[in-house]
């Protein structure tokens, strides 16, 4: 005799008792795992945001915002501009050539590049930020002559953004169906058409998560920028080299193992600014994510 | 003006898998020509050798030749030059998710470069009339995303589509397969409103459609063309023994 419907059913309507007492044991050890996490990752993130968002709401005002740094005391205009023009520079480095790197890899996968390209992104990702620093400083800032400079540290940030931006974009353009290329194609649409006017809009949400995921880790990263940018409490003249500039981390840093209150009033005001600038950031990627127009719709 | 489509000693490949096995046959033009056979013997595969689209798939291997009209297809043209002269509708609904109900359609001419604003509304409002669309979805056409509508209101919308370029030959795989008696129908008349301006090829599990819209039909097992004759020979008195079986339901 075979196995029929009515065997299945009653194997499910009453399972054995082993299988109650097994399923109930995998259902409190998971939702156990489940909550200890929870609390952990919790605690850690209230802990830490209540630190920096009491302390540093507090020690926020206007003239922190509007003045630039005087000896351990005065404001943070000059970090906080720093910080905007440097990760807004990496990103200008970093966006194209990984949205090109993210096409190669995905559309031209084949040859012998794509294994290599993909492999030394994996391994810069590896490198510790701080080694970034330091090979920018050996080239940019000392052999090349650039100094303490924008440039230097625009490039050292794009170096740490550019393989996040390229493996999002690569798998953003390996989601958009075949189908879709294929009708494409069936328009009678050359392959690069069909990449940046059919795939790309496409991909665009996904490859603007890693753009802003990228643009939170530049705006966190103090290693590579001490190196590379220096450190000024003047406001950018302009300068491509030669000057200097300040950013947010590098007050916190500095100003918070001075002894004064004033200094650490600042550190606290700079890591707020930080924190809160990456809280934004996730945010907002966050929603992109949901909202990504059309898919989800096409089977 | 349609054109007629020769097929010489056609073999395809996915991969080490041999799909099509030394296809020959004639496309009449301006005539349409229905393909059937069982799932998987190889129709789908078959059309889309016609524009080049089999080797879109990686691994994919064509040898053998096809000329449309006066083109050599596997030899000394482009694929893109092929496409635009080929229209082709999908077994599977395949709309721009990302683009509007308008921009669907015109994307075969906006995409390759044609900008006249007048000109696109026309041909618009043509294709979607032609391909029965017209009516359900006039009133939102930059409103509404092609990935919005029903299954079988997007399949028509691909129909659309391919018509707006208005190519020399249509391809259509299984078009009907996913609409209802009522839609079905109405891509029926249209393919017979076509007919006269076009060569089309249709692939269907549907005998009556081929009966009903064909002149000629091919009958495909295995990968191998068993028998290819008129519409009327192939259903009421078939030479081969495979096709009367098939299509007196004894097998497939
Ligand atoms: N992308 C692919 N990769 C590998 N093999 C494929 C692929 N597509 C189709 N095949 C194989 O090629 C053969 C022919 O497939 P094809 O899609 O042409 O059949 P069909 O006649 O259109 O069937 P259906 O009526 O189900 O659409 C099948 O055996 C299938 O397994
Ligand atoms: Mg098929």
């Amino acid at each position: 005799m075979g196995v029929s419907a009515i065997d299945v059913r009653a194997a499910i309507n009453q399972p054995s008792i082993f299988r109650l007492v097994q399923r109930k044991i995998f259902n409190s050890a998971g939702w156990g795992l489940c909550g200890l996490t929870f609390l952990l990752l919790g605690s850690a993130m209230v802990w830490i945001l209540k630190m920096v968002f009491v302390r540093g709401a507090g020690a926020l005002n206007l003239k922190v915002l509007t003045h630039i740094q005087i000896g351990v005391a005065g404001g943070l205009l000059n970090a906080i501009e720093g910080t905007l023009v440097l990760g807004v520079g990496g990103l200008i480095l970093s966006v194209p050539p990984g949205i090109a790197a993210g096409i190669y890899l995905s559309e031209y996968d084949g040859g012998w590049l794509a294994p290599v390209l993909r492999f030394m992104s994996d391994v810069l990702v590896g490198v510790p930020s701080i080694v970034v620093g330091y090979f920018g400083y050996v080239t940019m800032v000392a052999t090349l002559g650039w100094g303490f400079s924008v440039a230097a540290g625009s490039i050292a940030l794009a170096m740490i953004s550019l393989p996040y931006i390229t493996r999002t974009s690569e798998v953003a353009f390996r989601q958009v169906p075949r189908t879709l290329r294929e009708a494409g194609f069936g328009l009678g649409c050359k392959p690069g058409t069909v990449i940046m006017r059919i795939c790309l809009p496409m991909a665009t949400p996904a490859i603007l998560t890693g753009v802003l995921l990228a643009l939170a880790i530049s705006v966190g990263e103090t290693a590579p920028l001490i190196y590379t940018a220096g450190w000024s409490s003047f406001l950018w003249t302009g300068h491509l080299t030669k000057e200097p500039m300040g950013y947010l981390t590098y007050a916190i840093w500095a100003m918070i193992t001075e002894p004064q209150r004033s200094a650490h009033q600042l550190a606290y005001a700079a890591a707020f600014l930080v924190t809160l600038f990456v809280l934004v950031i996730s945010v907002i990627a966050r929603v992109v994510t949901f909202r990504r127009s059309g898919w989800g719709q096409h089977a | 003006m349609g054109v007629g489509i020769e097929v010489k000693d056609l073999n395809a490949w996915y991969g080490a898998n041999h799909t099509l096995h030394d296809i020959t046959l004639n496309i009449p033009a301006n005539q349409c020509t229905a393909l059937i056979g069982p799932s998987g013997c190889g129709k789908s595969t078959f059309v889309r050798c016609l524009n080049r689209m089999h080797e879109t798939t990686p691994g994919a291997k064509v040898t053998g030749s096809v000329r449309i009209g006066d083109v050599d297809v596997y030899n000394g043209s482009s694929p893109v030059e092929i496409r635009r002269r080929i229209g082709m509708v999908f077994q599977r609904p395949n709309p721009f998710p990302t683009m509007s109900i308008y921009d669907n359609v015109s994307a075969g001419l906006r995409l390759n470069g044609f900008r006249n604003r007048k000109a696109l509304d026309e041909i618009v409002e043509r294709s979607l009339k032609q391909a029965a669309l017209w009516d359900e979805v006039k009133n939102d056409l930059k409103k509404k995303s092609g990935a919005s509508l029903s299954g079988g209101q997007q399949q028509r919308l691909c129909i659309a589509r391919a018509l707006a370029v208005d190519p020399e030959v249509m391809l259509m795989d299984e078009p009907a397969s996913a609409l209802d008696p009522v839609s079905t129908s109405k891509i029926e008349d249209l393919i017979f409103e076509l007919k006269s301006q076009y060569t089309i090829v249709i692939v269907t599990h549907n005998m009556q459609q081929a009966a009903r819209v064909a002149e000629r039909t091919g009958f495909f097992l295995n990968g191998r063309l068993v028998e290819f004759d008129s519409t009327h020979k192939i259903f009421t008195n078939p030479s081969d023994k495979r096709t009367e079986d098939y299509i007196t339901g004894r097998f497939g």
